[in-house]
């Protein structure tokens, strides 16, 4: 079986031995993982290799203030094929101070079972966090699309 | 003048996660008046722009994202009697400790029992490597990109390449995908990736973004803005090979080629640096070789996990709360040196007979099957072992050393 090709290798990451896992197909059609030193090994090269889940971040700006930008996250990983979709619904939001953190911004986003939640606070009256403003930059903080 | 000094037990420099642990781990010692300096507006350093998730695993026991991680040390820090002072800048800071701070209430001078250093890094530029080429616009480090991106919401090119693989710029390559640029390529001139493989196979993998190894950048070319950016493959010697160059159009580069601790002010007090971390010569209490100054953090050397960051940040400001009380240990006497395989070993210096040290150490290059060595440096005793399946450049390792040690020490790694 070893002679069959290489799959994928990956290391896992669920502890810090890190071990190197190679996956491979045997005969029939199963996948075979080597390299793991403990059981939590397999199901974790399987599902990394079938159903790889994420967690997302990215940023939107907040409704009603200058250029203050609200981080947000997912609750929990979702199938890596819902990235792009679950990305455009939160493309979509423009939520408005104050938002705390940890606040649901998109319940059970796309039905995957998973929020969207704020990761920052706004309050109401926000003055923007950037280091840049400034010498050089001057106020070009909103969207600036193309170049 | 001297007499008419602000005074405070401890005072720390810089409000990311380091001085944030920095200020909570005095307090917690017992320091009566601390002092937090931030130059920014606001407090969490550079954690703000790290909008990702994969924080916090060791500190929370819990993965969250940056500006979670920040705020929840801020809350710790605003519920003690901490002055915090942001929008503030330690211009000057003498070797008896005297600190010369600018700030919104204007220039004051500030006598300190103990000081400690946690400024972070700044990146390497595309100067510091000396790209050829034309100067246009669309040239960025990593972590400015960052903060154009996540904080400012200004979308920063079209099509951009990538050179260098740090953990800054295999994030940006996620976050740049995630906002419609197109990312061509992440170029790294060493045989392997310098970012966390964590960080290789969810930001690059996972979008089929090309890592190409052994290859840089050797010309920008555009007149207003990037145009293209050629590329081509190193040898041996990390020299561009002839006849292996191609053109790669894109209007942004991104640069993430390594990180350099901030140490200013800490060369205005005298502090002595180590040519190994870029940052100050500390003994197992984080104490600089100015008695009473303190370092933790990116400024004291470059960290891959926040946590880290944070713990030294305790472990000095405790260190600190006890020099300003007047507490004076003996100073470090004991080296630790690097040695095979080692790129650098921290602390560098041991007070004689100490047990129980805990040793940061970064291997030169991939190793597997690894057996760590600490041993006396004269006698060949062996006073701590570990084995490690693989270790990378890119990982933070720890050695705790039990015995007390009162010889030279070296730390080898031997496959």
């Amino acid at each position: 079986m070893s002679d069959r090709p290489v799959l994928d290798r990956l290391t896992c990451v669920l502890c810090p031995v890190g071990c190197e896992l190679d996956v491979r197909k045997d005969e029939a059609g199963e996948l075979d993982v080597r390299g793991n030193q403990c059981d939590k090994g397999v199901p974790f090269a399987v599902e990394e290799i079938l159903h790889p889940k994420r967690n997302l971040a990215t940023s939107v700006p907040v409704q009603g203030t200058a250029a203050t930008m609200v981080s947000v996250r997912l609750s929990g990983p979702v199938p890596r094929e819902m990235i792009f979709p679950v990305l455009a619904e939160i493309a979509r939001l423009r939520p408005e101070a104050p938002v705390s953190r940890g606040q649901v911004l998109i319940g059970d986003v796309l039905g995957t079972g998973v929020d969207v939640i704020a990761t920052r606070t706004v309050p109401l009256i926000s003055r923007g966090r950037s280091g840049f403003r400034g010498a050089g930059c001057g106020g070009r903080g909103r969207r600036a699309r193309g170049i | 003048m001297i007499d008419t000094l602000e005074t405070h037990d401890v005072v720390v420099i810089g409000g990311g996660p380091a001085g944030l642990a920095a200020a909570l781990g005095a307090r917690r010692a017992g320091a009566g008046k601390v002092l937090l300096v931030e130059r920014d507006r606001t407090l969490g350093g550079i954690l703000n722009q790290c909008v990702h998730d994969g924080f916090g695993l060791f500190l929370y026991k819990e993965t969250i994202s940056g500006p979670e991680y920040s705020e929840r040390l801020v809350e710790d820090v605003v519920r003690e009697p901490i002055k915090v002072e942001t929008g503030a800048m330690v211009l000057d800071l003498t070797p008896d400790r005297v600190l010369r701070i600018n700030s919104r209430s204007g220039y004051r001078l500030v006598r300190a029992g103990a000081v400690v250093l946690a400024m972070g890094c700044r990146e390497r530029t595309r100067e510091m490597i000396e790209i050829p080429g034309t100067r246009p616009a669309g040239v960025f480090t990593a972590g400015s990109a960052q903060n154009l991106v996540n904080l400012q919401n200004i979308r920063i090119g079209n099509a951009a390449v990538i050179l260098g693989s740090g953990d800054i710029g295999l994030i940006m390559a996620r976050r740049l995908t995630f906002e419609g640029v197109a990312v061509k390529g992440v170029f790294e001139i060493m045989p392997w990736a310098s970012g966390l493989e964590r960080n290789v196979r969810q930001c690059l993998l996972d979008f089929g973004i090309p890592l190409e190894l052994r290859s840089t950048v050797v010309e920008i070319r555009g007149r207003d803005r990037v145009e293209s950016v050629v590329v081509a493959k190193v040898d041996g010697k990390l020299m561009p090979i002839p006849g292996t160059e191609s053109v790669v159009p894109c209007d942004t580069l991104l640069l993430s080629v390594g990180l350099i601790p901030e140490n200013e002010l800490s060369k205005r007090a005298g502090v002595a640096l180590s040519s190994l971390t870029g940052g100050a010569v500390v003994d197992e209490n984080c104490m600089t070789s100015v008695p009473g100054v303190f370092s933790c953090g990116n400024v004291l050397h470059i960290h891959d996990v926040a946590d880290w960051a944070s713990f030294e940040g305790f472990a000095a400001g405790e260190s600190a709360a006890r020099y300003a009380a007047g507490e004076r240990p003996a100073g470090g006497t004991v080296r630790i040196f690097a040695g095979p395989n080692v790129k650098y070993a921290l602390p560098q210096l041991l007070t004689a007979g100490t047990a129980g040290t805990e040793w940061s150490f970064r291997v030169a290059r991939p190793l597997r099957n690894v057996q760590v060595v600490v041993k006396g440096k004269a006698t060949d005793k062996v006073y701590a072992r570990k084995k490690f399946g693989r270790l990378l450049p890119s990982e933070l390792q720890k050695i705790k050393v039990r015995p007390a040690v009162a010889e030279d020490l070296e730390v080898s790694c031997h496959e």
